[in-house]
């Protein structure tokens, strides 16, 4: 069962030969024979506790594969999400109750109504952060259950409430236990199938960057909460429907059970122990973890209750002590590269975008303005009414003394700071201006930033990295990654593009920095001292790629240090001192200016020159 | 009136319940920077060591106050040094699911031992009314509101007037500094954490009296302590007291007035409501949510 569902293509519909080889591909083949096992195993032992069993994994690790989408892949520590289980399997029962509804359709009514909850639930919550987003899941959780005991005219409350025993495929109730296995393996596919094409799909990359780094991934035009929503209210259905079937299964509601905290807890640990934001993880916790349970149930009886708890308990904590990565995550490549030398793989060749036609435009028009921006810290002025022009096709260098306020400025007109008072303009391409309300929103304007302290999504490598700007433009993980090469080569990171980001000495993270901005194609280029920390021949390299940059129509704005490289770039220089606009001109003027020469070497050194 | 005014007697000795258990979770949040997610389990362990104390040696449970304190330091300093501390360094998530590990443990061992029976301790004595200018409180009330104000008098002084205190506290502040000057900080998370259970260890030996153990006590009470601690602002030992005093007071009246089972739904929607809007606590003692 340690296969790790990682497949590189999937079948193009309807097409038999695809679907050949993509069946021929050993990762696709060994994952299909060994999910199928947990189909086989039980129809040949044919034993009424083998099957309850199976299903319960069935059921587990279909939780645990959803509550994954958001514990996982977008690092939302949801510690309630029983609540959409017991939705799910509320709604259900009651629509059979009252409507005589079949459960084949109240389970997408259950689901319609977990996800309203969910956006009413992630929405306010995703702000934040760790454990407290944790415990106001867990909040939630308990408000539902114990609303579900107050109002019990309509839920039966403490009672319980059993579901109406008509049998038959119709009712989803049977008899021969073996039909709960068949819905339940089915259900456990289409949520492993959901998990595998989100991770491998745009919106898996964009839940990792939101994950690791929140202002970076709104740099790269991405809508933090926007993503952390949609994994939620997929996650949210996914869970409901299991509380529907589960609810058929067993035949009993009651708040306890169905909004249990502990439960919660069991399906987050079972993704924890498996791997935490793999595909395969959850399922092979459960299967690791839920046998323990049911056979410590199975032989001895109610003398037994608590022993799993215990052993739950007492491996999540020696997981997080010793391997932190869960199973998938520890040995998951190393198996990996084991089914890979099966026969039948094929690699599929690098493809590498096309140059990008030239920037349209017409040159010396402004692009963006600020007018009078002012920004406040409590007392202090970071930014007093500083006003700039940035024309199409230029290099505008911007200098000034440490703590001057350049970044402040940077972090205005990229959307990641609200001006106390003042607006920012960005002219879009039909030349309309335009203020965006949120850092994504700029990026997707055109408006590409990097940050002077570097922002690499450390887990992921380089060339995943600059895919996360190149998703911008491109949907298609193909499409993306040929983009990303493109940039990788012209900044010069193609020889470490599947190193880890973590691992890179800080020159080549400045050069990612601009790499992974580039890829969202920005008209507008905020650079932040990318030359800082590099030495003479990399400073060399990063000046000619600016011009290049330049040369194909886009319109540079960098803040820097290193006098020598900037005066050489720029068409234009401002200068900024306390927060305020103090020069502006050609690079030559701007050297000469006494009030300049004064914000760098202080009024003493004027005075002694006699300038 | 009368009855207001009764309701919000019993809601400040509920509070000071409630005190006693949440100042030590803010001491551990706020100075080693984990939320102890099985703090409520730390307490469940004391009860259960109280009733036995009580069966087998016939201690009256605040005799046991003492060994009681002594020994969950010692649980705390011990979960730190050999859980947490290795843990430190490593993703908030692998925190949260260790001291929530250690939680699911702990309920299920109680399980296993003890079974879902409720345990009572005898306590004579103790449940008696006191009559208070027409006002009635149990004995076991007052022992508890004034055991609250001498431990946060206490915590206060020693804080304050002691170098190990200081320490601490440059500790909480800023844990690299702290080191530069010399403090250990490694031993003083231990002393922190062991000082956290410890407050629960004496919130065990009161709660004895008037609440009879079960595996699953300590969630229960827990999950209201971080109702307090999030609205005492998360890192301070008097916002915690202060918030206490009013989740009490919130649960005698909403009891009251709205309906009994759904108290806890009032709270927990203030919880909910103070955590979206105001992350800095109520009293602006905190510093959000970072």
């Amino acid at each position: 069962m340690t296969v790790r569902v990682s497949l590189s293509e999937a079948p193009p519909a309807g097409r038999l030969a695809a679907l050949m080889a993509w069946l021929g591909n050993p990762r696709v083949y060994t994952s299909l024979a060994a999910l199928s096992l947990i189909l086989v195993i039980p129809i040949v032992v044919d034993s009424p506790f083998i099957v309850h069993v199976f299903v319960t994994i069935c059921v587990f690790a279909g939780l645990s594969t959803a509550w994954n989408i958001v514990g996982g892949y977008a690092g939302q520590l949801s510690l309630g999400h029983m609540v959409f289980y017991g939705i799910g399997a509320y709604t259900t029962a009651l629509l059979i109750q009252h409507f005589g509804l079949t459960p084949w359709l109240g389970m997408w009514v259950g689901a319609v109504v977990s996800v309203a909850v969910s956006v009413f639930i992630g929405y306010p919550c995703f702000r934040l952060r760790g454990p407290f987003f944790a415990l106001a899941t867990i909040a939630f959780l308990e408000v539902v259950r114990l609303l579900a005991i107050h109002f019990h005219g309509f839920t039966g409350g403490s009672a319980g409430l059993i579901v109406p025993l008509k049998l038959g495929w119709t009712w989803m109730i049977f008899q021969d236990k073996i039909n709960y296995l068949y819905i339940a393996f089915g259900l456990l596919l289409l949520t492993l199938a959901i998990s595998y094409a989100i991770r491998s799909s745009r919106l898996g990359y964009y839940l990792t960057a939101v994950r690791e780094r929140e202002e970076a991934a709104s740099a790269a035009g991405i809508s933090n909460t926007g993503v952390k929503l949609k994994a939620v209210m997929i996650s949210a259905a996914l869970t409901s429907l299991f509380g529907s079937f589960h609810a058929m299964y067993l035949t009993f509601l009651e708040p306890e059970t169905m909004f249990s905290l502990a439960n919660s807890v069991s399906i987050a640990m079972f993704a924890l122990i498996g791997g935490l934001g793999t595909v395969a993880g959850p399922l092979l916790g459960t299967v690791l973890v839920v046998p323990i349970a049911e056979l410590a149930r199975g032989w001895l009886g109610a003398s037994a209750n608590g022993l799993h708890g215990f052993v739950y308990g007492v491996v999540l904590v020696l997981i997080t002590l010793t391997l932190p990565g869960g199973l998938a995550g520890t040995f998951g490549p190393r198996v990996t590269a084991l089914i890979d030398r099966l026969p039948g793989r094929r690699v599929p060749p690098d493809r590498e975008a096309p140059a990008l036609r030239r920037m349209e435009g017409t040159p010396g028009e402004p692009v963006l303005e600020t007018r009078d921006l002012v920004m406040k810290f409590g007392g202090l002025t970071a930014t007093d009414h500083v006003s700039i022009t940035l024309r199409r096709g230029e290099i505008l260098g911007v200098i000034g003394p440490n703590g001057a306020g350049k970044t402040t400025v940077f972090n205005q007109i990229s959307g990641f700071l609200k001006p106390t008072s003042g607006t920012v303009v960005i002219y879009d391409a039909e030349g309309r201006p335009v203020t965006p309300a949120r850092a994504d929103e700029y990026a997707r304007l055109g408006v590409g930033r990097t940050f002077q302290i570097v922002q690499p999504f450390g887990k992921l490598t380089v060339i995943e990295n600059i895919m996360i700007g190149a998703f911008m433009r491109h949907t298609s993980v193909d499409d993306a990654r040929a983009a990303a090469l493109r940039i990788a080569r012209l900044v010069g990171l193609l020889h470490v593009k599947d190193v880890e980001a973590r691992n890179l000495p800080i020159g080549d993270l400045k050069r990612l920095e601009v790499a992974r901005t580039l890829a969202t194609e920005p008209s507008i280029l905020l650079l932040d001292e990318v030359m800082a920390g590099q030495n003479q021949t990399d400073t060399q390299k990063m000046v000619e790629l600016i011009r290049t940059i330049r040369d194909t129509g886009v319109t540079v704005i960098a803040i820097e240090h290193n006098m020598q490289a900037i005066m050489s770039l720029s068409d234009r220089i401002v200068v900024i001192d306390s927060g305020k606009v103090i020069a502006e001109g050609d690079p030559q003027e701007v050297v000469r200016n006494r009030r300049v020469i004064e914000a760098y070497l202080g009024e003493d050194f004027v005075d002694a020159q006699g300038l | 009136m009368d009855v207001l005014v009764q309701l919000i007697l019993n809601g400040i000795m509920l509070g000071s319940m409630y005190a006693i258990i949440s100042v030590g979770l803010t001491l551990i949040f706020g100075i080693v920077r984990v939320v102890n997610f099985a703090h409520g389990e730390f307490l469940m362990v004391g009860m259960y060591a109280v009733y036995l104390l009580s069966l087998h040696l016939g201690l009256h449970p605040y005799v046991s106050a003492v060994p009681m304190v002594l020994m969950l330091f010692a649980v705390g300093a011990l979960v730190q040094r050999f859980i947490i501390q290795p843990l430190l360094g490593a993703d908030e998530h692998i925190q949260i699911f260790a001291t929530v590990g250690l939680s699911t443990a702990l309920i299920n061992l109680a399980l296993l031992v003890f079974g879902a029976d409720l345990y009572s301790v005898q306590a004579p004595g103790v449940r008696q009314p006191l009559s208070i200018g027409g006002y009635t409180v149990l004995y076991a009330q007052v022992v508890m509101l004034v055991s609250a104000l001498v431990l946060v008098a206490g915590l206060h002084l020693f804080m304050q007037r002691t170098p190990l205190g200081r320490a601490i506290r440059a500790t909480a502040q800023n844990r690299n500094a702290a080191q530069l000057m010399g403090v250990r900080v490694d031993r003083i998370y231990v002393i922190a954490f062991g000082l956290g259970a410890a407050c629960v260890g004496l919130a065990s030996a009161l709660i004895s009296p008037l609440f009879p153990v079960t595996p699953t006590i300590g969630t229960y009470f827990v999950l209201t302590a971080f109702v307090v601690v999030v609205l005492g602002g998360m890192r301070s030992m008097y916002g915690a007291f202060l918030g206490a005093m009013i989740i009490g007071i919130v649960d005698s009246l909403s009891g009251y007035y709205i309906a009994p089972d759904l108290k806890e739904v009032v709270y927990f929607a203030i919880f909910i409501l103070i955590l979206i809007f105001k992350p800095t606590g109520l009293f602006g003692f905190g510093r959000g949510t970072e």
